[in-house]
């Protein structure tokens, strides 16, 4: 039988959208203003304080920022989205410590700033990239990537 | 007492991939660490968004050597669950063979490994030496050693042939006497203890406050296993224990993973003797219709996920994958801080790192700025000279 841990009105009502893909597979969209809020309360009442990673999605005009929260067997994938030309999101390493590596993987590939990380230095990225390439937005692909490495 | 940092990394011929550590230390105790990763950084989650879902089984097969079906289930999990598709059951016990096999070579291997980097050559030749029959194996169920080239979306390529059930529970059974063998002699061999008790504490606290998994959450005592908590192929139809141990040191992960592989081998027996007949595959379209799935597997390493968005044609939209080394590496920062220079290298094999270790390590006098390097090989003759003095 589905499990319902995860119900919560207040989340219901905040939800853009709440998408349940299968007993253990659920998705739930958030604007970028409930974002902080929705996922102090996942990690604070709902007991999500696991994350297995960061997701990053180019989606045209902006990118969607997906995080996968675990509670025991259910992955619940918060998602929201920022704009493509300022891609501001608050970070949440003071909730889940164990997400640092992942919002700097995030930074680095999709060029999104998590406000409040101490330290996202590149992470995966060589010394000396190019300050505006983000090699997973879909604007570079990978001929373009290859002849800007091989021009350098 | 002046504090040194010490850049560690990033290559080492003896593993496949580098990594790089700053450790700070005063005197011989570690006081932080900084990370930096990406010198193997291949781009595969780009090059998966320019090629057809069937190609992508050979790229994600090759995101790592050792765990390469763990890699490839996860994949086709994820496009299976999109499709609405159920592959035969059949095709479901089999990727569960295939998978503990794998984990039982990859653990027979760290094992080596890790003994070679604590000095003790001749277990780590005869743990390689007895490798060869889990490899055999698996050669013998998918016809390579690695790479296996076996899964495809839908099922498998090949089926198992009778004839070959008996060779591989032959196997088995010399597997299982030889990790008792190990297993005992992890527990009461002076050197492994003498390296191995006590060193790179993580505490159950802090194992889940960094997101650790597998067997090095296993290990700090938290019962937490994918098999168990999300079954996928054919473990809900497996019965086994999940192994922890509450020593939260290399110890523990040294037994933890000794017993996965009795764990492992005992869920095969189970599914040859009772492997389903019928087919092992289903076709299914080359065009995924749109949609998202994540898909969770656990490696020999601890918890793989994959994230498919696939978006109505033969080629998918995003894939992002997580290694489990990746989760482990802020728990491997915790467990440095306060050791001894010496227990590096065998904290950093503890996690059994996909990514790991040095070639070259720098120690810088920040007052005289005075520098002098050292290759990772000297840093394993210098960590066992000091024990060696002990």
């Amino acid at each position: 039988m589905m499990k319902l841990k995860w119900r919560d009105k207040w989340l219901e009502r905040k939800a853009i959208e709440i998408t349940v893909q299968q007993s253990r597979r659920v998705f739930v969209t958030v604007s970028q203003d409930d974002f902080r809020k929705t996922m102090e309360r996942l990690v604070k009442i709902k007991g999500f304080t696991q994350i297995a990673t960061i997701t990053g999605v180019d989606i045209g005009k902006e990118i969607e920022v997906i995080y996968h929260l675990k509670h025991k067997e259910l992955v619940l994938s918060l998602r929201t989205r920022t704009s493509k030309k300022e891609p501001v999101i608050p970070t949440i390493v003071d909730l889940i410590p164990g997400s640092a590596l992942y919002e700097r993987e995030v930074h680095d590939l999709f060029g999104v700033t998590f406000i409040g990380n101490p330290d996202l230095s590149p992470l995966l990225l060589p010394e000396g990239w190019p300050d505006d390439v983000y090699p997973l937005r879909k604007k570079w692909t990978s001929e373009i990537i290859k002849h800007k490495l091989e021009g350098s | 007492m002046s504090t040194f940092r010490i850049p560690f990394g990033p290559q080492h011929p003896a593993l496949k991939e580098p990594i790089n550590f700053t450790f700070k230390v005063d005197g011989e105790r570690v006081v932080s660490v900084k990370l930096r990763l990406g010198y193997v950084h291949r781009g595969i989650e780009k090059l998966a968004e320019d090629r057809t879902y069937t190609q992508n089984i050979h790229l994600v097969e090759r995101v790592c050597g050792l765990c390469s079906q763990a890699h490839v289930i996860c994949f086709s999990q994820a496009v299976e669950e999109i499709l609405g598709v159920e592959i035969p059951a059949r095709a479901r016990y089999l990727r569960t063979i295939i998978a503990e096999m794998e984990r039982i070579q990859n653990h027979y291997m760290w094992l080596g490994f890790t003994a070679h980097e604590m000095g003790f050559e001749t277990l780590f030749m005869y743990t390689w030496r007895d490798r060869e029959i889990a490899l055999n194996i698996l050669e013998t169920i998918t016809g390579k050693r690695v790479n296996y080239g076996i899964n495809t979306i839908g099922g498998l390529r090949r089926d198992l042939t009778a004839i070959a059930v008996n060779p591989v529970k032959r196997g088995l059974d010399q597997l299982e006497d030889r990790m008792k063998y190990y297993k005992k002699l992890c527990m009461t061999e002076p050197t492994i203890l003498k390296r191995t008790v006590g060193v790179g504490i993580l505490r159950p606290k802090d194992a889940l406050r960094f997101g650790a998994v597998g067997p090095t959450l296993r290990a700090s005592g938290i019962k937490r296993d994918i098999r168990f908590d999300d079954p996928y192929a054919a473990y809900e139809e497996a019965s086994f224990n999940i192994i922890t141990y509450d020593g939260c040191d290399v110890a523990s992960r040294l037994l933890a993973r000794c017993e996965e592989v009795f764990e492992s081998i005992e869920i095969i027996r189970q599914m040859l003797d009772n492997l389903p007949k019928g087919k092992v595959r289903v076709r299914v379209p080359s065009q995924v219709p749109q949609g998202e799935a994540v898909s969770r597997v656990e490696a020999p390493r601890g918890e793989n996920l994959h994230y498919l968005r696939a978006d109505g044609t033969d080629k998918l939209a995003r894939l992002k994958m997580r290694a489990p080394t990746l989760a482990n590496l802020l728990p491997l920062c915790k467990m440095f801080e306060n050791m001894n220079i010496a227990d590096i290298p065998m904290i950093i094999a503890g996690i059994d790192p996909c990514i790991a270790c040095a070639e070259r390590m720098t120690f810088i006098d920040t007052e005289n700025r005075s520098t002098n390097s050292w290759t990772g090989d000297e840093l394993r003759k210098y960590s066992i000279g000091w024990y060696e003095e002990r």
